[in-house]
C-alpha cells in the first residue's frame, strides 16, 4: 500500500485526552488541517478513559466528553489512534510509533501542541517496588476500563482527594478497601477548608466520596503514613504509623500508592515560537485537573492559531484556569502532609529509581563524598533518572533529597533529572528497525 | 459481552474486546510479570503507559501491556522468556 512517507499538517496535537480533543476541535474549526495522535487505541485520557465492550455504566464527566467529541468529529480532525509520540528530529519532523503497524510515521507539522496530561507523584517507601502495589490512578484506570476490580484485600494509602474517590469507586462496585491512609489531616486545616467554600463543586464531590466510606465503615485514617511494605506467605503486609506513634498492620493483595499529581513534562521539546511552534496544554502544562483542561487546550490552540497567523494574542489565560490554580492551591494545603514527606526517615535499602534498582543508600553515598557530585553526575554516573521511565518516578523524590543535603545546588523546577531530548519513549526503539524497512520501501 | 483468550506464560487469560493486555491480566490475578533485562521486577502499576514497568513481549516486539489491546489467540511472553 503506497502511503506517503512524510505527512503535512498545520497542526499536529498530541494527546487525546480532554485538553489535546479541545484543542484539535479548536483548531481545526479555525480552518488549519490538525492530526490528532494518542497512543492508546481510544481516545479519553485519564479523566475520560473509556470504558470497553460497550458498558453501559454511568461515567462522572460523560456528557462533557460526547459534547467534545462531537466538536471533534465535526472538525474534520484526522485521528491518529495507537500512535506513541516519541520525538522531534532536529529537522522539526515529529516521529509517531504506529503500534499496530509496527511502524514509525513521520508528521511535518507547522506547530504541534503536546498535551500528555499528568502523572502521579510516589513516594519511594519501602516494598513500593513489590508487585501488588500499583499507583491509585492505575487502580482507576482498572476500574474505568472494564468495571473489574482485581481479585483480594485492596489499601489505599498516600495523600489527596484521588483517594478519597477511588475508594469511594470500589465500595460502589461492591468491593470497599481495608482503609485509606492519608498523610494530610484535611480536618486539621479549618482555614484552606473555609477557602474551599469558593468551589462548592469541589465540596460536594469530596462530601459524597466521603459519606460512602463512612457508610460503608472504610476507616480514613489521617495523619497517618504507610512506612513500609513486605511480601509475607503470599501476600501484602503494610506497616501503618499512627498520629500517637503507635504503629498499625494492615494485610492486603494490592496496595494503591498516590501523594499527587504533577505534570508529565518529562522529555518534551521545549516550547518555543519558532516554526515548528510547540505549546504545551492540558496537566501536562500544569496540573489543574479536568475542570482546567478543556479551558487550557482551547487557550492553547487559539494561541498557536494566532502565532500561525502572524498575529499576537493576548497571553492571559482563562478565569477559569486562575480559578482552578486557587482550588488546586487550597487541595495542596488541605492534603499537606502532617510530618512532611518522610525521605529523611527512609531506611537505605529503599528503592529509589525502580527501573535501575538504584536506593536511598545509593544517593546518600553519592551526596556524603568530599568531592560531593554535581546533578550531572547524579545521573550519570548514579544512574538516577537514566532508565526506562526518565525519572517520572524517581526525579522529584531525588531532587527534594538533594536540595535537603546540599541546599546550594539548584535542581530547577523540573528536576534534575528531566531529559529534554527523544525519544520519549525508550520502548518504542524497537520499532525503530521497522523504520529501516520504512526507509528501504521508500 | 463476547470474550476472548490469550495465552499468557503457558495460561489462558480471557479478555473483553478493548480491554488492555494488562487489565486483564490483573482482572486475572497475575500480579508478576517476569523481570526486565536489569534483573527489575515488572508488574503493573501507573495504569498510563509512564512508569515502563509493565513491559512484556508480544510478537516479539516489547511493549506496554497497559496500552496494548488484548487481541485472541495472541501469544503474550514475559520479557525474560523473550531473552531465552
Ligand atoms: C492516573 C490518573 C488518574 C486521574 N484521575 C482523576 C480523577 O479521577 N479526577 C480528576 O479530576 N482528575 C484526575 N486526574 C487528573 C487528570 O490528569 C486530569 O483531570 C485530566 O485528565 C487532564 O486532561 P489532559 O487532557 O491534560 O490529560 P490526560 O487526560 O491525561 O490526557 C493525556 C493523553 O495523552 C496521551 N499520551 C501521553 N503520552 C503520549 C505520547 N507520548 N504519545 C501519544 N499520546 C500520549 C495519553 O494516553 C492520554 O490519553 C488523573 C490523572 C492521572 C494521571
Ligand atoms: S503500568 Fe506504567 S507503563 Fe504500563
Amino acid at each position: 500500500m503506497a502511503e506517503p512517507a512524510i505527512s503535512s499538517f498545520d497542526v499536529l496535537v498530541i494527546g487525546g485526552g480532554a485538553a489535546g480533543v479541545a484543542a484539535a476541535a479548536e483548531l481545526a474549526s479555525a480552518g488549519l488541517s490538525v492530526a490528532l495522535a494518542e497512543q492508546r487505541p481510544t481516545l479519553g485520557g485519564a479523566y475520560h478513559r473509556q470504558p470497553v465492550g460497550g458498558s453501559a455504566r454511568q461515567l462522572r464527566g460523560q456528557r462533557q466528553w460526547l459534547r467534545l467529541l462531537r466538536g471533534l468529529a465535526g472538525a474534520g480532525v484526522e485521528q491518529r489512534l495507537g500512535h506513541v509520540f516519541i520525538g522531534l528530529e532536529s529537522d522539526g519532523i515529529a516521529m509517531l510509533d504506529d503500534r499496530a503497524a509496527r511502524r514509525i510515521r513521520s508528521i511535518k507539522a507547522r506547530a504541534l501542541v503536546i498535551a500528555v496530561g499528568a502523572i502521579e507523584r510516589v513516594l519511594p517507601r519501602p516494598g513500593w517496588q513489590l508487585d501488588g502495589v500499583m499507583t491509585s490512578g492505575g487502580l482507576q484506570m482498572l476500574l474505568k476500563e472494564t468495571g473489574g476490580v482485581p481479585p483480594g484485600d485492596l489499601l489505599i494509602a498516600g495523600s489527596g482527594p484521588l483517594n478519597v474517590a477511588v475508594a469511594a469507586d470500589l465500595i460502589r462496585l461492591g468491593r470497599p478497601p481495608v482503609a485509606v491512609i492519608e498523610n494530610g489531616n484535611p480536618f486539621a486545616r479549618p482555614g484552606a477548608a473555609l477557602r474551599l467554600a469558593a468551589h462548592p463543586g469541589l465540596v460536594a464531590e469530596a462530601a459524597r466520596h466521603l459519606a460512602r466510606l463512612a457508610s460503608a465503615r472504610v476507616p480514613w485514617l489521617r495523619g497517618s503514613a504507610l512506612a513500609a511494605i513486605e511480601r509475607r506467605d503470599g501476600r501484602l503486609r503494610a506497616t501503618v504509623r499512627m498520629p500517637g506513634g503507635g504503629s498499625r498492620m494492615f494485610a492486603a493483595d494490592i496496595v494503591a500508592l498516590h501523594d499527587g499529581i504533577r505534570p508529565n513534562a518529562f522529555g518534551l521539546p521545549a516550547e518555543t515560537q519558532a516554526q515548528p511552534i510547540v505549546v504545551r496544554a492540558g496537566d501536562c502544562r500544569e496540573a489543574l485537573g479536568i475542570r482546567a483542561a478543556v479551558a487550557d487546550g482551547r487557550h492553547a490552540a487559539r494561541q498557536v492559531a494566532a502565532m500561525l497567523a502572524g498575529t499576537v494574542r493576548d497571553g492571559s489565560a482563562d478565569r477559569k484556569i486562575g480559578r482552578q490554580r486557587r482550588a488546586q492551591a487550597i487541595l495542596h494545603e488541605l492534603f499537606r502532609p502532617v510530618d512532611g514527606y518522610g525521605l529523611a526517615a527512609l531506611p537505605d535499602d529503599t528503592i529509589l529509581c525502580r527501573c535501575e534498582g538504584r536506593t536511598v543508600g545509593d544517593l546518600r553515598l553519592m551526596l556524603a563524598e568530599t568531592d560531593a557530585p554535581g546533578l550531572r553526575e547524579i545521573k550519570l554516573n548514579g544512574r538516577f533518572g537514566m532508565g526506562l521511565c526518565q525519572g517520572r518516578f524517581c526525579a522529584d523524590a531525588v531532587r527534594d533529597m538533594v536540595a535537603a543535603a546540599r541546599p546550594a545546588v539548584d535542581g530547577g523546577a523540573s528536576g534534575p533529572l528531566s531529559r529534554d531530548r527523544w525519544p520519549l519513549r525508550p520502548a518504542s526503539i524497537a520499532a525503530l528497525a521497522a523504520d529501516d524497512e520504512l526507509q528501504e520501501g521508500k | 459481552m463476547t470474550t476472548g483468550s490469550f495465552a499468557w506464560r503457558g495460561a489462558t487469560i480471557p479478555f473483553h474486546p478493548g480491554e488492555s493486555v494488562a487489565s486483564a491480566l490483573m482482572r486475572a490475578g497475575v500480579l508478576q510479570l517476569g523481570q526486565d533485562g536489569a534483573g527489575c521486577r515488572l508488574r503493573y502499576f501507573c495504569g498510563i503507559g509512564a512508569c515502563q514497568s509493565c513491559l512484556v513481549s508480544v510478537g516479539g516486539t516489547i511493549v506496554e501491556a497497559c496500552l496494548t489491546p488484548a487481541g485472541d489467540d495472541l501469544n503474550i511472553k514475559a520479557v525474560e522468556d523473550e531473552d531465552g
